[in-house]
This record gives structure tokens, sequence and C-alpha cells, in this order.
């Protein structure tokens, strides 16, 4: 299992960037569905957490600081953009999020259309808990939830990638 | 498919990224953060300094009777590029893959002195149009035959009185077109259909 910080402890800022910038992309890139943006949305980040690092590396999880502040940052981007739509180019796979193309990316497109359909909440949760490997109390503190409510959108998010998930696999086996 | 093999689904692509910055490089990038952090004080000092220049200029100005200069400048968006020239024209082109949000593109016409009433899924026109058209507008090619093109040059100062630019833009399945053309302001009509052809009396973009 892939190792990320977690500790509250005086952190190297190089040590934890080698440590969690893979994770970190990775959880960025299911979200944004772009590896160009998701990269550069990560580089931005880290970057923000190397000028704060006094302060980020006391977070209790600094790798879900650096994911929450790309998507923070994405999020800036698209409110920025919403009023012009990109069209869809032709070849691009219906219901992945914008730029994720079927060929040439490192996601499998099923797992890519399944994660969109989750809401997104349960899809915060899923990259906190499955992509970050932060333990339910983490991500309840990270996210400003209880943990209650982390297990629930967890199991409801599990569901809903295998309800998506399923036909699609069923699918490949029978083809 | 039980909860461990969604969750190894999930996580399974994990091993296939990776990112291939350097730290070296992310510590650059983080002092460039640290600069912009500081960069609003120095900005405020700086506009402090400017508004007094441009008082006094302007203060200049008016006593020894100096003609305003024209501005120029370029508003670069996603979905079009506005270029304003020195000379009292600018040059339109639009993006045809980016849908645009019409106020926007006419409240930025309007900030370069071109009347224009720019609509999204609608186009209007006037019949007969008003006269003049061409050296309102001008284009790679033949006025006769022309479109569609991907950027016009206006020129606001020959657009006669009473007279707005139209530009009515069709989204299609994979691009856009923006119909344009001069229309009296107070005689026209509007479609919802999309023109197959450049207007008679314009041009089309895309």
């Amino acid at each position: 299992m892939r190792y990320v910080h977690v500790g509250t402890g005086h952190l190297d800022f190089s040590e934890f960037y080698r440590e969690s910038k893979d994770a970190c992309l990775f959880a960025v890139l299911v979200n944004v569905g772009d590896r160009d943006v998701a990269q550069d949305l990560v580089d931005e980040a880290f970057a923000r957490a190397w000028a704060s690092w006094r302060s980020v590396s006391r977070h209790p999880a600094p790798a879900a600081w650096v994911v929450r502040a790309a998507l923070n940052a994405s999020i800036s981007r698209w409110r920025k953009r919403r009023r012009e739509v990109p069209l869809p180019e032709p070849g691009k796979v219906a219901g992945l999020a914008a730029g994720q193309e079927a060929a040439g990316s490192p996601l499998d497109p099923q797992i890519m259309a399944a994660l969109t359909r989750l809401l997104a909440r349960q899809r915060q949760v899923v990259t906190m808990r499955l992509l970050l490997d932060l333990d339910t109390s983490r991500t309840a503190e990270v996210l400003g939830i209880s943990p209650s409510a982390v297990k629930t959108h967890l199991a409801r998010a599990i569901a809903t990638l295998r309800s998506g998930l399923i036909p699609e696999r069923q699918q490949e086996k029978s083809s | 498919m039980n909860d461990d093999e969604v969750i190894t689904a999930v996580r399974e692509p994990r091993d296939k990224v990776h990112s291939h910055t350097s730290v070296d490089e992310i510590i650059s990038r983080g002092h460039t953060v640290r600069a912009r952090r500081r960069i609003p004080g120095a900005v405020t000092a700086l506009a402090v300094v400017a508004a007094a220049g441009t008082a006094l200029a302007l203060g200049l100005a008016g006593v020894l009777g100096a003609a305003p200069a024209r501005s120029t400048g370029t508003i670069r968006t996603m979905a079009f590029t506005l270029v304003k020239h020195a000379n009292g024209t600018a040059t339109l082109t639009i993006n045809r893959n980016v849908l645009f949000e019409p106020g926007t593109l006419q409240r930025d016409l309007a900030g370069d002195g071109i009347r224009a009433m720019v609509t999204v899924g609608r186009f209007c026109s006037s019949d007969p149009a008003p006269a003049g058209w061409t050296k309102v507008m001008s284009f790679p090619g033949s006025p006769a035959d022309p479109g569609p093109v991907r950027s016009v040059v206006i020129n606001p100062a020959t657009m006669p009185a009473g007279t707005e630019l139209s530009f009515g833009n069709f989204r299609t399945a994979n691009t856009s077109q923006t119909s344009v053309a001069l229309i009296n302001t107070r005689s026209y009509t509007c479609t919802s259909t999309a023109p197959t052809a450049p207007p008679p009396d314009g041009v089309m973009i895309g």
C-alpha cells in the first residue's frame, strides 16, 4: 500500500513531496480528468504548500491539504470560465470529465465514468479514504464532517461505483 | 463484485500515475507564490503613484489642449480575442470551439466603441440592410463571397448613425458559427434558424 504522510511531526518538505506527489497527482487526476490540468494544479498546490510549509507541515494530513488546495484552485478556474463552455470534440467519451479522453490516459475510462457519477461529497470521501489512504477519523477531520458521515458517504459511493462497474465488467467478460 | 474488488478497481491505476516534476521546480514555483503574496502591497503603492501621475497628465493635457490618445489593447478569452488598434479599428477573432457568453462580447465591443447586439441561438438582420457595411467590416476574401472567415476587422468610425452590428451565434454538433451583419437599430427581424451561408450584407465567422 502506498504510504502518504499523515503525521504531525516536523516533516521535511522534500521528503514529503517525494513520498506524496504521485498519490496527490492521482487523487486530483481522478477528480479533474485531465492529466495536464491535474499536473499543473498539483504542482501549484505543492508550491503553495512549500511557501507555507511552516503551517502546512502541522496540518493533520498535508497530502490532503495539497489535494484540497488543488481542487479548490480547479473550482476557481472553472468559475472564471463557466460562461464559456468548451464544445465536446469527436472521440470524447460521454460521461467523462472534461478533457478525459478514452485513449492515451492512464485511467480506466469505465472507472472514471463511474467516479464522475458520484456526488461531490462522496468523491471527496473516496479521494481521502481510498486514494490518499486516510483513515476515517482523519478524513472526517479534514473534511469537517463526522466519522459516521464519512462511513455513510463511503458506503454509498462504493455502492454507486459497483453499480457503474458491474454491467461494463460483465460485458467485457461476455464478449 | 464485493467492496474490496470495487476498492481495488478504483485504486488499481495509481501505480500508472507518476509526477515527473522535480522538487527543485516546485520550490522555484514556491518562490513565485511567495513573491505573488508580496505584490498586493506593492501594487497599492504603485496605484497611488500611477493615479497621481494620471491626474497630473490630465491636468497638463487640459492646459495644453492635447488630443486624447487612443488606447490600444487586447482582450483575450477562451472564446474570442479582441484587439484594438491605434487607428480605432478592432480585430475580432472567434474561437469556434468555445461557446461565448454574449454579454461579455457585447460589453467588450462596446468598450472599443463598437455598438453591437450579440445573441446566441438567434440572428437579427435588417431588410434592407443599411448601406456601407463593407466599410464597417473588412476581412480576408471578397465581400461578394465573404466567408466563413476566422476574424473580421471592425471600424466603428464608419458605422452610420442609427446602426449597430448584429452578432448571431449558433452552436452546431461540434463547432459554432457566428453571423455578423450591420442592422438598423429600430428596424430588424430575428430568426432562430441557423444561417447556412453568410448573410448577403455581412459575414460569417466560423
